[in-house]
């Protein structure tokens, strides 16, 4: 046969390499900044572009779209092209690829930052770059699939099929998790709500991770891995099995993201099922993986690519075991809503993907570069480094999740939360976020190594553009002899048809787990005393979305005892139905907001508090990490929009009277109104129309429909006064301090100042209910509702508010 | 939601779905391992190797 003539495409492959490298390092400095953030609050910078709440998003894009969606269109574009020898099908597509991904990357990072969101996490960008990235990625699969019938090779090798399940799954995904409906340009609301958008939602999140995380790094790794050691993949017939059994089996997992939440009790149960079954397919993978190397681990000493090919291997069967552990409902209830998830997350994205991108890379690039790399030396170092940065990361956040677990379900003998309040939780695990900032920071530094080292590879050798090679045409088989050739033989052969079974196990998940969750009406048990939002209220919403509250305050009481005592009755589904998107959270850096609307329940906070609160948190408490947020009181709400929004909610089947949205503005300045005449009482002006008002609003609309609000007799009743001793030892005064300084003093300040008038001052003679021990005591026992102070008498047995009370008189007022 | 239309309209034999979802998995499962299993061994290794000698100019193969 006559060798053909062809010019593998190496260009295109320089370029995605390099575009790894600029986007990695941005999302590992984002990265390392969120991180301190978190340690400490100064570095959000006072700007609204700067928040944890906007940058969070952009550090998990950056480093999932970004590095890690370069790195596999860079180890893709060039194992395709040398396993199908032939140049990639359409330069013209590769090029529509390379861009267009790039302005995705440009688009979102400043869509980020200025919190245009959609508020669904790893899946934030609104509809418009939505469509974008549908194009460029139907670019890249079409690229692909034009490559696998133009090729010159018989056999499709396994490498492939993994990179055809990642095309055809993020296809799927992206597609079914994007329906939205826009209101404007750069404002859309999801199709889906409340339980049903969080269903589709992490059936999304979670095969993100399985179709843009792993199958395509399986794929390289089956690639690269075998080059890179010089020796064949260990079982050809185990990648067949674990091959189909992954991509067939993922699809089921992502409610196991919503345990002991408002879900069927079907759904979560499927979830765990389907977790538990994956352990297998998934070391499977990770087996064939460490098995290739069996008696060549010599030169896993030498080869820097192939330790961190190896440590990849490893943090995929870890974070693979880990997962479906994590799964279970009662490990469930440590990890989630704690750093637990954090951790596992970056044992994969840090050890998984950034070990196998790493060691392809201190493969690849001398290769494509003709020459070798310059310091092995310097990659051995990077490696060393990475790794410490992984344990030095991980470690503190299994640290903190325990400890905050522990804490959090701590009980007093008398019977009360140890902990009532959330922020002495977070101030114990404040030391793990500065070890935290320093694995990243570290992890930063082998970044910057790697980047020298390949640099400076590259200015040695020189990539040609076009590389010249020669390959007998490809002959086709024909139809499949029974004898000679499997089925499965065959249909490595057959790359179209390949696709669509692939598309078929794939969709069959899919499907079995959303189709119920939308058409079912008996899974959302509807709640007669929900009430849409008001125009306020939704403006209000939408400005939580826009920064990014949700990254850090879930609205999901979990039905645990050491939930509804802190927070108040546990979530139920029918809830949230005109929440377009849900904003359950996933992560709890701060405390669940879901009650924070119930008057006389424990996460009440009255507008002036907010008030306060939102312009500095550290005022309140200094022990708080939550960003300051001023513009609030200076920016406007967009009233311009509100009627278009209101007709979208309407088209979405939320029931607003015909023709409301005429009348949308009307009623949010009647209401914005009232918010801003009770700020008043309490000394601060703020004209009805800013975004604190839609805000505070919003707060006052969380859980109200479902706890009705105390009728006025039961808070004007007053029990009798009780008759109690001051505690005035040093022991006493110094529990109660403790207690004055992380609970009171947010209020009524350190030194029991207060701020008046919204906040009395307790060192004045001024006392709105009396000021004898036993009026006192009765002050703090049943909370002033009207004003937002909490009946403690549900939080603190009777001793500790009697150490309260004497403090309060005794060293606070000096009586 | 108006906009999609209430095909199903209860729970009731929900559990349909998922045991004809795992009947497909366990059918394929068995079917792919024991055809897996029958393959001829040398033709996994020539699958195998077949990307190892791919030819190229290997300056660093020991890499």
């Amino acid at each position: 046969m006559e060798n053909q003539r062809f010019y593998y495409d190496n260009k295109i492959v320089k370029l995605f390499i390099m575009a790894t490298l600029v986007w990695g390092i941005v999302g590992v400095i984002v990265g390392v900044l969120i991180a301190l953030q978190l340690a400490m609050p100064v570095f959000n910078l006072g700007l609204e572009f700067t928040t944890f709440g906007r940058l969070r998003p952009l550090h998990t894009n950056a480093i999932i779209f970004a590095f890690v969606g370069n790195a596999i269109y860079a180890g893709v574009y060039y194992s395709m092209q040398k396993l199908l020898k032939t140049r990639m099908f359409n330069d013209t597509l590769s090029q529509v690829n390379f861009w267009g991904w790039q302005l995705i990357i440009v688009l979102a990072a400043l869509s980020f930052v200025f919190g245009i969101t959609t508020g669904k996490e790893y899946a934030e960008l609104e509809w418009p770059i939505d469509i974008l990235i549908t194009l460029v990625w139907v670019a890249f699969g079409a690229n692909m699939i034009g490559t696998i019938i133009v090729r010159r090779v018989q056999h499709i090798y396994a490498a492939i099929w993994w990179y055809l399940a990642t095309f055809l799954g993020v296809a799927i995904l992206h597609v079914v998790n994007s329906f939205e409906i826009p209101v404007s340009l750069l404002k859309s609301y999801p199709i889906y709500a409340g339980a049903q958008d969080a269903v589709v939602q992490w059936w999304y999140g979670h095969n993100a991770v399985a179709f843009f995380l792993t199958t395509p790094f399986l794929g390289l790794m089956y690639y690269y891995l075998p080059k890179a050691a010089n020796r064949p993949i260990y079982s050809y017939k185990l990648s067949i099995i674990h091959f189909w059994s992954l991509i067939f089996l993922y699809m089921w997992a992502g409610p196991h993201h919503l345990l002991y939440q408002a879900l069927p009790e079907w759904a979560q149960a499927l979830g765990v099922t389907f977790s538990i079954m994956l352990i297998a397919p998934s070391w499977g993978g990770m087996i064939n993986g460490l098995l290739t190397l069996r008696g060549a681990w010599d030169r896993v000493r030498d080869s820097a690519a192939l330790k961190f090919l190896v440590v990849g291997v490893t943090a995929y069967g870890m974070s693979t075991f880990e997962g479906p552990m994590m799964s279970l409902k009662s490990v469930n209830q440590i990890t989630h809503f704690t750093d637990w998830t954090i951790g596992h997350v970056h044992i994969a994205a840090m050890g998984w993907n950034g070990g196998i991108v790493f060691g392809m890379f201190y493969w690849l690039v001398p290769k494509l570069f003709r020459t070798k790399l310059f310091s092995e030396k310097l990659a051995n170092i990077h490696f060393w480094v990475s790794t410490l940065a992984i344990l030095l990361y991980a470690i503190p956040m299994y640290w903190s999740a325990v400890t905050q677990w522990l804490m959090l379900r701590e009980y007093t003998p008398e019977g009360f939360l140890a902990y009532p309040n959330f922020i002495e939780t977070l101030t114990q695990i404040l030391p793990m976020y500065f070890i935290r900032a320093l694995g990243g920071t570290l992890f930063l530094v082998g970044f910057v190594i790697m980047m020298y080292n390949l640099f400076k590879t590259m200015a040695a050798g020189t990539c040609e553009s076009n590389e010249a090679a020669e390959a007998p045409a490809l002959v086709s088989e024909g139809a499949r002899n029974p004898d000679a050739e499997t089925v499965h033989r065959w249909l490595e052969r057959k790359g179209v048809l390949f696709s669509i079974f692939a598309f078929v196990a794939l969709a069959i998940g899919g499907a079995a787990e959303i189709i119920p969750m939308i058409f079912i009406k008996s899974n959302i048990p509807t709640i007669e005393s929900v009430k849409p939002y008001t125009p306020l209220e939704l403006a209000g919403r939408d400005l939580y979305i826009k920064e990014g509250c949700y990254t850090c305050h879930s609205q999901m009481v979990r039905p645990f005892r050491w939930e509804t005592d802190r927070y108040g009755e546990y979530s139920k589904i029918g809830e949230f139905v005109y929440d377009h998107p849900f904003q359950w959270g996933s992560r709890r850096t701060g405390p669940d907001l879901a009650r924070a609307g119930v008057m006389g329940g424990p996460m009440y906070k009255n507008a002036a508090w907010h008030y306060n609160h939102f312009m500095d948190p550290q005022k309140m408490n200094e022990q708080s990490i939550m960003p300051k947020y001023p513009w609030l009181a200076t920016k406007e709400i967009d009233m311009d929009i509100i009627p278009a929004k209101i007709r979208t909610m309407q088209t979405l089947g939320v029931p607003y009277p015909e023709g409301y949205d005429q009348q949308a503005v009307g009623d949010l300045l009647q209401q914005a109104q009232l918010i801003s005449d009770d700020l008043k009482a309490s000394g601060i002006e703020l004209a009805p129309t800013k975004q604190m008002i839609a805000m505070v609003a919003y707060m006052h609309k969380l859980g109200k429909d479902i706890v009705p609000a105390p009728a006025p007799a039961d808070t004007a009743k007053t029990t009798e006064l009780k008759e109690i001793t001051l505690l005035t030892s040093p022991e006493d005064l110094a529990a109660a301090k403790t207690i004055f300084t992380t609970v009171c003093a947010v209020c009524h300040g350190p030194e029991g100042n207060g701020i008046p008038p919204a906040f009395p001052s307790l060192t004045d003679n001024v006392w709105i209910k009396g000021n004898s021990p036993a009026q006192v005591y009765h002050s703090i026992a049943e909370g002033n509702i009207a004003k937002g102070m909490v009946a403690y008498k549900t939080q603190y047995s009777e001793k500790q508010i009697t150490q309260l009370t004497s403090y309060v008189l005794t060293v606070l007022n000096k009586k | 939601m108006k906009i999609i239309s209430n095909l199903l309209e209860d729970i009731d034999g929900i559990r349909i779905y998922y045991i004809i979802g795992l009947l497909i998995f366990v059918t394929l499962f068995i079917v792919i391992s024991i055809r897996t299993w029958k393959m001829p061994k040398q033709d996994a290794e020539k699958i195998k190797n077949s990307i190892l000698n791919d030819h190229e100019t290997d300056n660093n193969t020991d890499r």
